[in-house]
């Protein structure tokens, strides 16, 4: 047994330390916490790792600020004459209760929908689950990573045969000689990711493509790689071109295509058609450019004796409707150079929130059941059945993906009730608009959260739930690997574990739903079994001995798979199976009147809608409002300068910020933060076209025009959030 | 619905794939009369210059149940009375529509000594189908002196492929100035610039005659103006013609094409369309294959769906010349346009001695043409801001420089000792100069020190060199030397 630096130790109970991990993105920082003295009850350290190696961006660091926010939900909320008003957990309840019977009576089970997060535990994932399939029996339920891995989950299915994020350990890239990483900003999102980066730079095989020179984008500068700027939307061109130039200058791997893989033949129709002028008319990226990138990664590919190469996806070309099929051509580049399943080679999507893997794992999607099971497939309704102690055909079918289920809520027989944890949809969601439309007409809204979100805001009960340093659970990370998240203190006021809250509503049913982690984690590992993610072999007690397990981990291999791939892929052949794929513009791509990009994403001091980040006062000084990146040349081109006040306009909505000019940004494209709510909101802006394969929205392009609307000291523009 | 398409090239085969998926019911037959499936024509000149592995150049896509190919057939005649196409193994295929996608044969000039009964003199070539490729670079493996005839974009490319390979290569033009079409004169002196530094003669205002030979083999070339060169290898590459002759013999409308309306239809058969290289739409075609796959997209759009509203032709113009070592582009109003019209904006940029020259057109506040030479990063943002139509800067100047066209460098670097209190250090934590400053004033003395007070460098470890550089220069109380300090930070312009 390898012991790991994640072993269980003393809680601050005995004085001692609790080994736990961040509570933000998918990087899973170690960190411990230690008892503090003063207003906020731990103090956060570090904590070494191989993920993170003792590194913690500020978001990390801050964390515990939040376990005080000044407006800390404490207790439940009922609303009352249109004011939410406190209440006990007991008439909070029981209200939900009655109403949501209220509701299936008139309406049937299909008139309750049930909305997660990526951010819940592996354990509140599966709960959540399986309450909406056994207790509310509806199909109605996705979750918001359907707006962070879906496409990316797809097409890692269709071709790889299954989706686990790295299909390999992060401490695995250090050793490449090239990494190229698409749509991918991982030194503002999880920035401790960029130590494992530092061999593909001293090698100057770092590349990155992004519409902007990110801070990611920077780390090729100084010889350490490559920077490719492509039109937003156009992604898929600059892979298909890539791999146009391995197959002309005969780079690729063909033993390993012709051993590994089946479709290349097909694949090639459609690369044929994207040689390098060519390409650079549609994504901007000169052809030579485009020629020399190809030729670096296939020098680190191992087939040419390079030292090893990856792939890595990111949300910028995922949030696309054509996000399944960008992922697809990534997925083939990297076949075509022979990586996946070679150790020190692989692809991979960098995965966004905390457990944004195990989300997807355990049932929180339409379409899926526990251990990756799809929910249509009758061996797995009845593997799963048998351990609910229920008839496979008392389970609900599939539902719809998430911007389809918001967009159904209060329709003709559509959802007339909504559950939400752990999401802030009326923020994350794309064209909010319609979204803050569609709460508006629920007959009921009840939100679970540690803070008064923009969601929680509009909802009739409020229900006020633990968060990370006051729980217990597991989390699997950007690699597959399940940690344990440790309680070091207790949830203020009457805030309870979410599930508690759960069980405590299902017995109101009566239903039986365990509200003791533990319990909850044996009983989905019972339930992966056999599943492409099976979690089987794993257990509490190994984990709190230090093991470092990554799923598939049955009970008859428990050593788990550190590295997927190394013997075949998950698909019936063993083969991975190539999908051809073309490009096609953007959904709401520019006209005369809309003549610009705009393509949103994060700020490495937020997370997400904000709604942690936004209350913790370091994090808001260093980012205190979004702003519009425009480049000078369009600045010039529209008579904007620094600081000035501008108006952003596509076809959903409009918004007012203060204008960022910087070179760092391609002249057709403006770049707009997406972590604030209401006025501010970036997704009044983006597009609710979604990829036909995953659903995933188009977030990352659509048209907008810029106009001046006044100087640089005119009036500030402020939030309202603290509010 | 059955649809048959006549020419298995990049268009007829994309009309024929994407019809299949757009239209459930679409029963399709393809008549190809090139011995191989669909293949990448455009790729033919690199094919030449010696980059391409012939499995590149397959379009075909992946058989489809309801789609049926026929290779090394061809059509001969067409009944537009009973709908069906004759080919040329006696086969008949009854149509619903008819879509012809036949394409273009290279244009022969008139020369003395070129042809043979049985064809082209060896060492002579077009360059059109698979065959006068790998016939070229079979001939390349033995000459050692090349001439290419017309110096438009393939003979440009053709040019340059051969003097990558080794030979000497002379180019003959019958115009005053290089690919005319898309070049202006100064662009045209600057190419010819740039072609002599990569080893290849230019002749503008000249022509060839005639060839002559030595024991049945091209041994030289003969100028308009009588003086000769020797020669091993000659490639003719001076344009194309439609093919139309089966249309012709169908009855319909031929000009130098099929002729089309907007909507892609013979004027004489609502049954019949022309596509690619063959036809002839009202605005003329430009012989780029962008124009004839939108083509392709909007037959298949207009056949799948009665009602679809045919959505206007985007094609784009912008033709970019695939010579390695020399980035050549031009869109729109480029090559001889009247320069003097007072609503156009003409501005441009003329390097020679780089090789570089820049010329774009405003009007009405968008960029309505551009050409430019010899500067790769200028010429992809002007082809991306002109194909999407974007707004263009009251001064268009700054559209030809590269460090204002996007992804320049945004950020000026210092050495540790210049950096303002304010200065980020660690983006990651938040941490500044002047806040590492008051650690180490306040009893700091490592940078681990530093680290375990400000949090700096404990993010992506990147400002790490930053952190030691402050802390070594805080110990030694002086100022590093600027010049060669490696640690450099970068800051916010």
């Amino acid at each position: 047994m390898t012991l790991s630096p994640d072993r269980a130790t003393v809680g601050p109970r005995d004085g001692g330390p609790t080994a736990t991990h961040c509570p933000y993105c998918a990087l899973q920082c170690a960190q411990q916490l230690v008892r503090a003295e003063g207003p906020v009850p731990v103090e956060v350290q570090a904590r070494d790792f191989p993920t993170n190696r003792g590194g913690m961006c500020q978001k990390g660091w801050s964390a515990a600020e939040v376990l005080t926010a000044p407006d800390r939900l404490t207790t439940p909320l009922v609303r009352r004459d249109g004011e939410l008003v406190p209440a006990t957990w007991d008439e909070a309840l029981d209200l939900v209760h009655a109403r949501l019977e209220g509701i299936r009576d008139e309406h049937g089970p299909e008139a309750v929908a049930v909305f997660g997060g990526g951010g819940l535990t592996n354990e509140k994932a599966y709960t959540l689950g399986k309450l909406a399939r056994v207790v509310l029996r509806t199909p109605y339920i996705d979750y918001n990573g359907r707006f962070c891995m879906s496409s990316a989950a797809a097409a890692a299915n269709r071709t790889l045969g299954v989706d686990r994020g790295l299909a390999f350990p992060v401490t695995d890239l250090g050793g490449a000689e090239a990494v190229l990483l698409v749509g991918s900003n991982p030194a503002e999102t999880m920035p401790p990711l960029v130590q494992h980066l530092a061999g593909a730079r001293s090698h100057g095989g770092l590349v990155v493509v992004d519409p902007r020179r990110s801070a990611t984008a920077r780390l090729t500068e100084h010889g350490a790689g490559t920077h490719l700027a492509p039109v937003p939307g156009s992604d898929l061109v600059v892979l298909l071109a890539l791999t146009h130039v391995l197959v002309d200058e005969a780079l690729v791997d063909a033993d390993y295509l012709a051993e590994r893989t089946t479709g290349w033949e097909d694949v090639l129709a459609t690369v044929s058609r994207w040689w390098p002028e060519r390409a650079e008319a549609v994504c901007g990226v000169p052809a030579d450019t485009l020629r020399r990138t190809a030729r670096r990664l296939a020098a680190a590919a191992p087939v040419h004796g390079g030292g090893g190469a990856f792939v890595l996806t990111g949300r910028g070309m995922e949030q696309s409707a054509h996000g399944t099929d960008t992922v697809s051509a990534a997925i083939t580049l990297a076949l075509a150079l022979g990586l996946p399943g070679r150790r020190g080679s692989g692809y991979g999507p960098l995965t966004g929130q905390g457990n944004g893997q195990g989300g997807r794992e355990h049932g929180l999607k339409s379409d899926q059941l526990p251990g990756y099971r799809l929910i249509a497939d009758p061996a797995a309704r009845e593997h799963v059945a048998g351990v609910w102690g229920v008839d496979p055909g008392s389970l609900p079918g599939p539902g719809v993906p998430a911007v389809e289920l918001l967009a159904r809520l209060g329709t003709e027989g559509g959802p007339r009730a909504l559950l939400v944890h752990g999401a802030n949809v009326v923020v994350s969601a794309p064209n909010v608009g319609r979204v803050r439309e569609a709460l508006g007409r629920l007959d009921l809204l009840v939100v679970s959260d540690v803070v008064p979100s923009e969601t929680a805001r509009m909802a009739d009960v409020v229900l006020p739930v633990a968060q990370w340093a006051e729980e217990e659970g597991t989390m699997t990370n950007l690699e597959g690997r399940v940690v344990r998240r440790r309680r070091a203190t207790d949830p203020p006021g009457d805030a309870r574990d979410e599930l508690w809250v759960l069980s405590e509503l299902a017995r109101r049913f009566g239903h039986d739903l365990s509200a003791d982690a533990r319990e909850v984690f044996d009983e989905l590992a019972r339930a992966s079994a056999g599943g492409k993610a099976d979690y089987s072999g794993i257990t509490y007690d190994r984990l709190d001995a230090g093991e470092a397990l990554y799923w598939p981990c049955p009970a008859d291999r428990p050593a788990g798979t550190p590295r997927m791939f190394e013997h075949g892929f998950a698909t019936a052949d063993g083969r991975a199976r190539l999908v051809a794929v073309d490009h096609r513009d953007p959904a709401d791509d520019v006209t005369g009147d809309r003549p610009l990009f705009l393509t949103t994403g994060r700020v490495l001091h937020h997370y997400q809608s904000g709604a942690q980040t936004r209350r913790v006062a370091e994090l808001v000084d260093a980012a205190p409002e979004p702003f519009a990146e425009l480049s000078p040349l369009l600045a010039d081109t529209l008579g904007v300068a620094e600081g000035d006040l501008v108006r952003v306009v596509s076809a959903r909505g409009a918004l007012e910020l203060r204008a960022r000019v910087t070179s760092a940004i391609r002249p057709d494209t403006v770049f707009v933060p997406f972590h604030w709510a209401g006025a501010l909101s970036a997704n009044l802006l983006t597009s609710d076209a979604t990829d036909p394969v995953s659903g995933m929205p188009e977030f990352k392009v659509c048209a907008v025009s810029v106009e001046r609307v006044a100087a640089r000291n005119a009036r500030p523009v402020l939030e309202e959030v603290h509010a | 619905m059955r649809v048959v398409v006549v020419g298995h090239g990049m268009v007829g085969s994309r009309v024929a794939e994407e019809l299949v998926t757009a239209d459930p019911t679409a029963e399709v037959t393809v008549l190809g009369k090139e011995p191989v499936p669909a293949y990448n024509r455009v790729l033919l000149s690199s094919v030449v210059a010696g980059s391409k592995d012939p499995s590149l150049l397959s379009v075909a896509g992946p058989a489809h149940p309801r789609l049926r190919v026929l290779t090394g057939v061809g059509a001969v005649d067409v009944d537009r009375t009973a709908r069906v196409v004759h080919d040329d193994a006696g086969e008949t295929h009854p149509y619903d529509a008819l879509v012809l996608a036949t394409g273009s044969a290279a244009r022969v000039p008139a020369i003395q000594g070129v042809a043979l009964d049985t064809g082209l003199v060896p060492g002579v070539f077009v360059l059109k189908d698979m065959a006068d490729a790998t016939g070229i670079v079979e001939a390349t493996r033995s000459a050692r002196r090349a001439v290419v005839l017309g110096a438009g974009v393939l003979g440009i490319e053709v040019a340059t492929g051969l003097a990558a390979r080794g030979l000497a290569v002379r180019v003959v033009h019958l115009g005053e100035r290089l690919m005319e079409r898309q070049l202006g004169w100064e662009a045209s002196q600057v190419a010819v610039a740039s072609l002599e530094r990569m080893g290849i003669t230019t002749h503008v205002g000249s022509s060839v005659v005639g060839v002559t030979t030595r024991r049945g083999r091209l041994d030289g070339v003969r100028f308009g103006d009588g003086l000769e060169a020797a020669a091993d290898l000659f490639v003719m590459c001076t344009g194309t013609v439609p093919d139309t002759m089966l249309a012709r013999r169908a009855g319909l409308t031929c000009d130098r094409g099929v002729v089309v309306e907007d909507d892609l239809r013979s004027p004489d058969d609502p049954a019949v369309f022309a596509v690619g290289d063959c036809a002839q739409p009202p605005g003329g075609a430009t012989g780029l294959v962008a124009q004839g796959w939108e083509q392709a997209r909007r037959v298949v759009l207009r056949l799948a769906r009665a009602d679809a509203v045919d959505p206007a032709a985007s094609t784009t113009d912008v033709v970019r010349v695939k010579a390695s070592g020399m980035s050549m582009v031009s869109m729109g109003l480029s090559g001889d346009f009247d320069r003097d019209d007072p609503r156009h904006r003409v501005l441009s940029l003329k390097d020679p001695e780089r090789g570089r020259f820049v010329e774009v057109v405003v009007s009405g506040g968008m960029l309505v043409g551009a050409t430019c030479l010899g500067d790769a990063e200028v010429g992809a943002t002007l082809s991306a801001l002109y194909t999407r139509s974007m707004p263009v800067p009251e001064d268009p100047a700054l559209l030809m420089v590269r460090a204002l066209s996007g992804g320049g460098p945004g950020v000026v670097s210092r050495a540790p000792a210049d950096l303002e209190d304010g200065d980020r250090v660690c983006t990651c934590n938040s941490v500044t100069a002047g806040t590492i400053r008051a650690a180490l004033a306040d009893g700091c003395r490592t940078a681990a020190d530093v680290s375990a007070r400000t949090r700096a460098s404990t993010g992506c470890g990147d400002c790490r060199t930053t952190v030691e550089a402050l802390v070594a220069h805080a110990a030694d109380g002086h100022q590093q030397d600027i010049e060669h300090d490696p640690d450099l930070v970068r800051s916010e312009s």
